[in-house]
């Protein structure tokens, strides 16, 4: 039961893979509006036939997963959309291997580099990291988060995730909220958001503000009830305490008092707003469990859902991409 | 006895207000004789140099150079900084003292300079470190080391935070009538940062510091100044705010003195958008405003100086995400040049800038140079303002060859450098 997307005007539900302009995925600013919609068109496509073997793009192909930090929904995400198109997947945790005794990202990059995978997909701590790599590679590189910079899939598989539920994201009013500094979902969801036409509103404590962001076209709130008033989704985010330097909120009991969610807060949106947020939760700390459990008002699980579709567009694209 | 003639030369001493076709005549490393027009016919000469219209002008004084050695030889020996700085136009120089060990003591800037002159070339200077081990806790031996010729105290690419030790250094090297030369950095506002803050860390990702860190240091600084005395001198100043500062402080008369280097007045934080670590610098790109002020601030006179800061990185620090890359890049080869930039763009006089290279860092650090009036030393360099050229550090005399400016066009060549009347570099 998928709606048009009145932004767009190919169908929703495309029969092709997604066509980029880049060999990487490194990041949404810089997308065109066109790139964006065939991604998520073909995530549709993905996301309703997820075992129907529409693809095998990636069979024969090889795809690393590099992941500097720690991520289990990601990095499963990445493995089971790969395999699904028919892609070997190989996953390399930092934790026990050569970087841990000092390997420098560029020479674990030409490491990898030598046994010829078709993508790989990196996780790091360090915003820049994977146009670093990707600088000294020859696979197509996916940005799976580096550092407070972005995270292009997950912004990909909230548009995704919006558009199966509402039918669209153009003109909707959409609220951002929490640790913006330290989040590069929240990045990448404003450059995909605005490029598709949302009007966004951030609200959260001024010390978690990053400088001149209003120049990204958004509205910034840091009263969070009226930031949220009307808005038709209400996206949470993580409270990065492992990226703090503990300076930016006295506690996390003040934290939820003015900027977690609760049904209560929530009743200041728009009468059907939906709650999002890209996980992992601190319950409690930016958002309450009935709220995130509220199976009428939370898409958090579809989220999840729409991840696998959302990389698999994307490995398609990247595999298929003509040279 | 040794006469040299140099004639059909471009002079140019902002120190005389020289500025025209003329001749200049050495004798026994000293400038005997300096005139526009066609020379006297008068006297013996060994050497007669035809400039051919060349710029012929006093030798740049560098005040900002971090050297690699001792403790870091294979980035740059001394021998490679010297014969960078000489073929950059650069007749003298004043090291900062972060080396391995930290020249905090008498004995390792006697070390320093003694090494320099067996090599020759440009004259060298060296900065005592303020406190031990440049750790900001105890004063080192700043009178030892002002007795061994140490020309400034500075705690070389960090801030002095703690304010009663900002206020004894102040008061010693008053003292000392020796200039106290500040990084000015509030560390607590820096700490983590990976670049200046603005739209562009927002839009990067990375984590940025605002550009007010430099500015509380020197309004603190400025504060004790008024209470201790002293030669107070803002090193590599890179904001309006920091600019605004000095340019009060030196109406209401106080000795304060700025210098700033070619990435603050030519580059701006934009360049770091593909996140290369070349463009990783301390302090941080700034905004373009920022740039505007330091180019007024030149023009002015509120900076009195330019320094190449001139920083040894290694390659594989540099090969990193830009947040744990090291900040520096080499400044010796490219110094001239670049700063001629502001000149062919019609920002500031040929006069001002050399000024800015020459005279201006030999009087804030009390050193011969900076001047060819008779008497002087002969240290004078022979350039084309107008040749042009195109930056590749592969063909750096530096062995330290990250720079910001990789493959930017640039006017003006060095073609001979002089100290004492004796060539130390001459172009093939």
């Amino acid at each position: 039961m998928t709606k048009r997307d009145t932004t767009g005007v190919q169908s929703p539900n495309s029969k092709a893979p997604a066509e980029l302009a880049s060999r990487h995925l490194l990041g949404i600013e810089g997308m065109s509006p066109i790139e964006i919609r065939s991604l998520l068109d073909r995530g549709h496509m993905f996301a309703d036939n997820p075992h129907d073997g529409v693809s095998d793009a990636l069979r024969g192909k090889t795809i690393i997963n590099l992941f500097y930090e720690n991520s289990t929904r990601t990095r499963v995400s990445f493995e089971l959309a790969a395999k699904r198109l028919g892609g070997s997947v190989l996953n390399i945790s930092v934790a026990g291997s050569s970087v841990k005794k000092g390997e420098t990202l560029l020479d674990t990059a030409t490491t990898l580099n030598a046994m010829h995978p078709d993508i790989l997909v990196v996780r790091h701590n360090c915003s820049g990291a994977a146009l670093l790599l990707s600088q000294h590679v020859d696979a197509a590189v996916i940005n799976a988060g580096d550092g407070r910079h972005e995270h292009p899939t997950q912004a990909l598989l909230d548009a995704l995730t919006i558009r199966r539920r509402i039918g669209r994201i153009e003109g909707l009013k959409i609220a951002i909220c929490g640790d913006i500094a330290n989040s590069r979902v929240a990045r990448s969801n404003i450059h995909l958001l605005g490029t598709l036409g949302a009007e966004l509103r951030l609200v959260c404590p001024v010390t978690l503000l990053p400088a001149d962001i209003c120049n990204m076209g958004v509205s910034v709130f840091t009263d969070f009830e009226t930031g949220i008033e009307g808005c038709d989704i209400v996206m949470m985010l993580r409270l990065q305490t492992e990226r703090m330097a503990g300076t930016e909120t006295p506690s996390q009991r003040e934290y939820f008092n003015l900027f977690g969610l609760d049904s209560g807060k929530l009743m200041r949106a728009a009468p059907k707003a939906l709650v999002m947020h890209p996980g992992p939760m601190n319950r409690g700390v930016e958002i309450d469990s009935a709220t995130a459990d509220d199976v009428e008002k939370s898409l958090i699980r579809t989220q999840v859902e729409m991840g696998v579709a959302a990389r698999m567009a994307c490995l398609e694209a990247l595999v298929t991409r003509p040279a | 006895m040794t006469a040299t003639r140099f004639f059909n030369a471009h002079l140019i001493d902002p120190s005389q207000s020289l500025d025209g076709i003329g001749y200049l005549d050495v004798i026994d490393g000293v400038v005997d004789a300096i005139g526009l027009g066609t020379p006297p016919n008068s006297g013996k000469f060994d050497q007669l140099i035809d400039c051919k219209k060349s710029c012929l002008s006093p030798g740049i004084v560098d005040m900002r150079v971090q050297p690699a050695d001792p403790g870091a030889e294979h980035l740059e020996s001394l021998s490679t900084l010297l014969a960078a700085a000489a073929g950059g136009g650069i007749t003298a120089l004043a090291c900062l003292p972060d080396t391995r060990p930290v020249i905090d003591e008498a004995s390792a800037i006697d070390s320093l300079c003694l090494r320099a002159s067996r090599i020759g070339g440009p004259r060298l200077y060296a900065y005592g470190a303020a406190t031990k081990g440049l750790a900001g806790h105890e004063m080192a031996e700043l009178g030892l080391m002002a007795e061994a010729g140490a020309v400034g105290f500075t705690n070389s690419a960090t801030s002095i935070n703690d304010s009663l030790i900002m206020r004894r250094l102040l008061a010693y090297s008053n003292m000392l009538d020796k200039p106290f030369i500040q990084h000015c950095e509030d560390h607590a506002l820096t700490k983590d940062a990976e670049m200046n803050e603005g739209e562009t860390s927002t839009r990067l990702g990375l984590l940025g510091s605002p550009s007010e860190a430099e500015v509380i240091i020197i309004d603190r600084d400025l504060h004790l100044l008024r209470r201790t005395g002293a030669r107070y001198h803002v090193a590599h100043i890179s904001t309006r705010a920091g600019i605004e500062a000095v340019r009060e402080a030196k109406a209401e008369g106080l000795a304060v003195t700025a210098d700033t280097a070619p990435p603050y007045f030519l580059l701006n934080e934009l360049a770091i958008s593909t996140y290369n670590t070349a463009f990783k610098l301390s302090p941080p790109l700034r905004s373009e405003d920022d740039r505007q002020a330091v180019i007024e601030g030149l023009v002015d006179g509120t900076i009195d100086a330019i320094a190449s800061d001139h920083m040894p990185v290694d390659r594989d620090a540099k090969m990193q995400p830009f947040g744990p890359a090291q900040p520096g890049a080499s400044g010796l080869d490219t110094l001239l040049a670049l700063s001629l930039t502001l000149v062919h763009q019609g920002q500031i006089s040929m006069a001002r800038m050399i000024e800015a290279l020459s005279l201006a860092p030999a009087s804030i650090l009390d050193i011969p140079g900076g001047t060819l009036t008779p008497g002087s030393s002969a240290d004078l360099i022979l350039f084309r303002p107008d040749s042009s050229w195109i930056v590749k550090s592969a063909n750096f005399r530096s062995n330290s060859r990250i720079t910001p400016f990789e493959s930017h066009p640039v006017q003006g060549i060095v073609d001979a450098t002089y100290v004492d009347g004796t060539a130390i570099f001459l172009r093939d």
